[in-house]
C-alpha cells in the first residue's frame, strides 16, 4: 500500500513537471511585476540576427550611437539614446551588443539593463543570439541575401514621392563616405494631414566599410533620429568576439517564429 | 482451480454446521492449506501489479527527461519541429520606420506586451483585449530601432 502510494506520488511528479510550460514565457521581467500598461513591454528573449550582406575582408569594430529626439505639440521633449557595440571580422562574422530599455515608441523599466549579444556567421551559416544571464544561446540557420531593401519591413513607397540628392563625401570618424539626401513627401491629405510633410534622411555611407557611419531623419511626426559610428577600428577584431563561449548551453531555435498581423 | 474452489466452499459449510465445537482435524488442515495457498497467491499478484506500475513510472519518467513524453501523454507520434531560418519576413513594417535608413544588419528580439501596445506602433486592435499579454518578435535595425513586429504563434 505504501509502495503504491509512493509510485503514484513519482507519476504525479512526473506528470507535473512534464506539463510545465517552457520556453516562451519563462522570459524575464514576467511574473510578479503585475498587468502590463499600453507602451511597457517584458524581454523574454533574443531570437537571431540577420545579414543583409555578407563583406569580407573589411574588418571592424566601433560603438554605434542612435539618439531620438521627440519634440512634443507643449514644447516637452523625449530624448533617449541606444548604444550599441558592433564588430565584423575579415570573414564577414558579425557580433551586436546591446542593452534594452527602449524599443521603438516603447521605454520598459522591466526590460532595462537586458544585455543582448547576437552573432551572425554566415561561414557557419548559422546565428547565434547570446543571453549572457543565463549562459544559453539559441542557434539558428541564416539565410543572406545580395542586397539591401529586400527587407520586408524595408519600405517601398513609390518614387514618384522621393527625391535624392547627392551630398558628395567628406571624411568622418576617419572613414571616407558618401552622402546621400532622400527626401519622402507624404501629400496633402494623404495621413489627414494639412500641408505635405517632408521626411528627410540623410545618410553617409562607407564604400571601404559597406556601412552606414551616419545617418539623420527628420520626420516631423515622429521626431529627430541621429545615428552614428563612433570610435572606429579597423583592425581584426579578437575572434572570440565570434564564438560562442564554451561554458553556453544550446538552446535551438523557434520552430515556428510568428506572423505578420492584421493591419 | 474450480474443483479446488468447489472442495473449498465445502470444507467451510462443514465448519459452519460442526458450530463452535471445533472442526474435524483433516477439515482444519486443508482448510489452512488452501488459506496459505490463496494468501501466497494474493502477495505474488500484489506484487506483478507493484512491479507493473513502477515500470510505468519509470518509463514516464525516462521519457519525460529525455523530452519524449509527448508521446505516451499525447498518443499520436508528433514529427519534430522544424526549426525555422532566421529571416525578417511576415514583419508587418512600423510606420515609426519608414524614415530611417535601410537595414543593414538587423536582430529580432521576443517581447511580452499588452494588445494595446500593438496600437501604439499603428496596428488596429480589437478594444476589448487591449490588455491581454501578446509576445510579438520585434526586429531592431543597426541602429537599434524598431522596424517591425509580428506576433508568436
Amino acid at each position: 500500500m505504501r509502495m503504491n502510494f509512493i509510485i503514484a506520488a513519482v507519476l504525479l511528479t512526473a506528470i507535473g513537471a512534464y506539463a510545465q510550460p517552457g520556453g516562451p514565457g519563462s522570459g524575464r521581467g514576467r511574473s510578479g511585476l503585475g498587468p502590463m500598461l499600453p507602451g511597457d513591454f517584458a524581454f523574454v528573449r533574443g531570437e537571431f540576427g540577420i545579414t543583409n550582406q555578407v563583406v569580407q575582408g573589411a574588418p571592424y569594430s566601433a560603438e554605434a550611437v542612435t539618439e531620438v529626439t521627440r519634440t512634443l505639440a507643449d514644447g516637452n521633449r523625449i530624448q533617449r539614446t541606444i548604444t550599441t557595440s558592433v564588430a565584423r571580422d575579415s570573414e564577414g562574422r558579425t557580433r551586436t551588443e546591446r542593452t534594452l530599455g527602449a524599443i521603438g515608441p516603447f521605454i520598459s523599466s522591466r526590460a532595462a539593463g537586458v544585455k543582448t549579444v547576437f552573432i551572425n556567421d554566415p561561414v557557419a551559416g548559422t546565428s547565434y543570439a547570446l543571453d549572457p544571464t543565463s549562459r544559453t544561446v539559441r542557434q539558428m540557420p541564416i539565410s543572406v541575401r545580395g542586397g539591401q531593401e529586400r527587407g520586408s519591413a524595408n519600405r517601398t513607397t513609390q518614387a514618384a514621392n522621393r527625391k535624392e540628392e547627392d551630398l558628395g563625401t567628406q571624411v568622418i570618424q576617419g572613414v571616407t563616405a558618401q552622402g546621400k539626401r532622400k527626401t519622402r513627401t507624404i501629400a496633402a491629405g494623404q495621413v489627414g494631414n494639412q500641408r505635405a510633410i517632408d521626411v528627410v534622411t540623410e545618410t553617409w555611407y562607407s564604400p571601404d566599410l559597406q556601412v552606414a557611419v551616419m545617418s539623420k531623419t527628420s520626420d516631423p511626426q515622429f521626431g529627430e533620429t541621429v545615428y552614428q559610428l563612433n570610435h572606429i577600428n579597423r583592425a581584426e577584431p579578437d575572434h572570440s568576439l565570434f564564438t560562442v563561449p564554451s561554458d553556453y548551453t544550446v538552446q535551438p531555435g523557434s520552430p515556428n517564429p510568428g506572423r505578420r498581423p492584421a493591419q | 482451480m474450480k474443483g479446488s474452489e468447489q472442495e473449498f466452499l465445502k470444507d467451510l459449510r462443514v465448519l459452519a454446521e460442526d458450530g463452535a465445537g471445533g472442526a474435524p482435524a483433516a477439515v482444519r488442515e486443508r482448510l489452512l492449506i488452501e488459506f496459505r495457498r490463496r494468501s501466497a497467491h494474493r502477495r505474488v499478484v500484489a506484487r506483478a501489479r507493484t512491479a507493473g506500475i513502477a515500470a510505468i513510472a519509470a518509463a514516464l519518467l525516462v521519457a519525460w527527461v529525455s523530452g519524449d513524453a509527448r508521446h505516451f501523454l499525447t498518443g499520436p507520434h508528433v514529427p519534430a519541429p522544424v526549426v525555422a531560418e532566421a529571416t525578417d519576413a511576415d514583419f508587418y513594417p512600423l510606420p515609426e520606420a519608414e524614415g530611417l535608413p535601410p537595414i543593414e544588419n538587423a536582430t529580432v528580439i521576443r517581447v511580452q506586451m499588452p494588445v494595446a501596445s500593438l496600437q501604439l506602433m499603428g496596428l488596429a486592435v480589437n478594444e476589448d483585449g487591449a490588455a491581454d499579454p501578446v509576445q510579438a518578435d520585434i526586429l531592431l535595425g543597426q541602429d537599434g530601432l524598431a522596424r517591425g513586429v509580428r506576433l508568436v504563434q
